[in-house]
């Protein structure tokens, strides 16, 4: 009698397989996807290109700037690279569906650029990354964030420190 | 004269897959077979069906990134499955090697060797991926024939 219960479960549930491709795939929030770049947050250290272990993350100096590349044909979807990213500049979204005929094949990259700028205090070229402040107290203003972002490194240093704290 | 497109009908419906493993660590190769074998994939709904000879293949997927080890046993392989046959790579390793790449026994990309014409990448690509990999490839196969 046991294949009746069966029997009956499966007239009420309906089949299991999934509709894909005719319709639309069933995708867990947390799935491991194409990773994402946001240049705006990005501190520079570099540090997602140093853990990724298949060297899918490159950055390099151009004129412009520091261009930021991650090959998805590369990346191995391990999430590394959010995980260590300070800033949350790195993203693992849950899009999944990276397959492509073969002349796309150098065009599945995520690319960013942080920006050259220079510095409103000393003048110098630096990049226009996103300062990372830690144990600011009393925690940086949003003009004085945008103070600091526009100074080159040496000068957000020096911004810091003397920095006159409110009794 | 209407005989032979009515054959072209018919034998497009239904490509033959098979699964040539490049020296992959196994990943891929369980999902390809999740992908056929599970009713909740299903993959014959598109018409394919695995097949146990390259000599029946119209559609052929390839897993792993070519060590040096199965190279000649690879393209030797490859050479028996007739024409028109569409190549789908499966997995990063051989797009680009993936995390094996630089490896001195690895010669990836494949297709330095290989025509490739669809890329599914992933580590392993989930089944859903490769099921949009094998569709794509459908469609260039129908146009092929
Ligand atoms: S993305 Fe994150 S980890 Fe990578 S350089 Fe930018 S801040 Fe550092
Ligand atoms: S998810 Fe892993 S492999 Fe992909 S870019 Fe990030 S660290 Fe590299
Ligand atoms: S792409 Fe990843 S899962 Fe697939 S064979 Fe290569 S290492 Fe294994």
């Amino acid at each position: 009698m046991n294949f009746l219960t069966i029997f009956a479960r499966n007239l009420k549930q309906g089949p299991q397989t999934e509709a894909f491709p005719l319709g639309p795939a069933f995708t867990p929030e947390r799935l491991r996807g194409r990773i994402e770049f946001n240049a705006a947050t990005c501190e520079g250290c570099r540090i997602c290109e140093r853990v990724c272990p298949a060297n899918a993350i490159r950055f390099a100096k151009t004129p412009d700037g520091m261009t930021f590349d991650c090959w998805h044909n590369t990346c191995v979807f391990c999430g590394n690279c959010e995980f260590y990213c300070p800033t949350d500049a790195i993203h693992q979204t849950n899009d999944w569906d990276l397959s492509h005929v073969n002349a796309d094949k150098f065009d599945m990259v995520e690319h960013g650029l942080i920006p050259n700028q220079t510095c409103v205090e000393c003048g110098a070229t630096a990049l226009n990354t996103a300062p990372m402040v830690k144990n600011a107290k009393p925690p940086l203003s949003t003009e004085e964030y945008a103070e600091v972002r526009a100074r080159c490194p040496k000068c957000r240093a020096k911004y810091l420190k003397n920095r006159k704290v409110p009794a | 004269m209407g005989l032979i497109p009515n054959f072209k009908n018919i034998a497009t419906r239904s490509p033959w897959i098979y699964r040539i493993n490049a020296g992959s660590c196994n990943g891929c190769d369980v999902e390809m077979a999740t992908t056929a074998l599970i009713p909740r994939y299903d993959i014959e709904r598109l018409g394919c069906q695995y097949c146990g000879s390259p000599k029946h293949a119209d559609i052929v997927l390839i897993s792993g990134p070519l060590t040096v080890r199965v190279k000649d046993a690879v393209l030797r392989m490859y050479e028996e499955i007739p024409d028109p046959k569409v190549t789908v790579a499966v997995g990063v390793c051989p797009i680009s090697g993936g995390i094996f790449r630089e490896s001195y026994a690895v010669l990836a990309p494949i297709d330095q060797y290989i025509p490739i014409d669809v890329n599914v990448p992933g580590c392993p690509p989930r089944p859903q991926a490769i099921i949009a990999g094998v569709a794509k490839a459908i469609a260039i196969w129908r146009e092929r024939l």
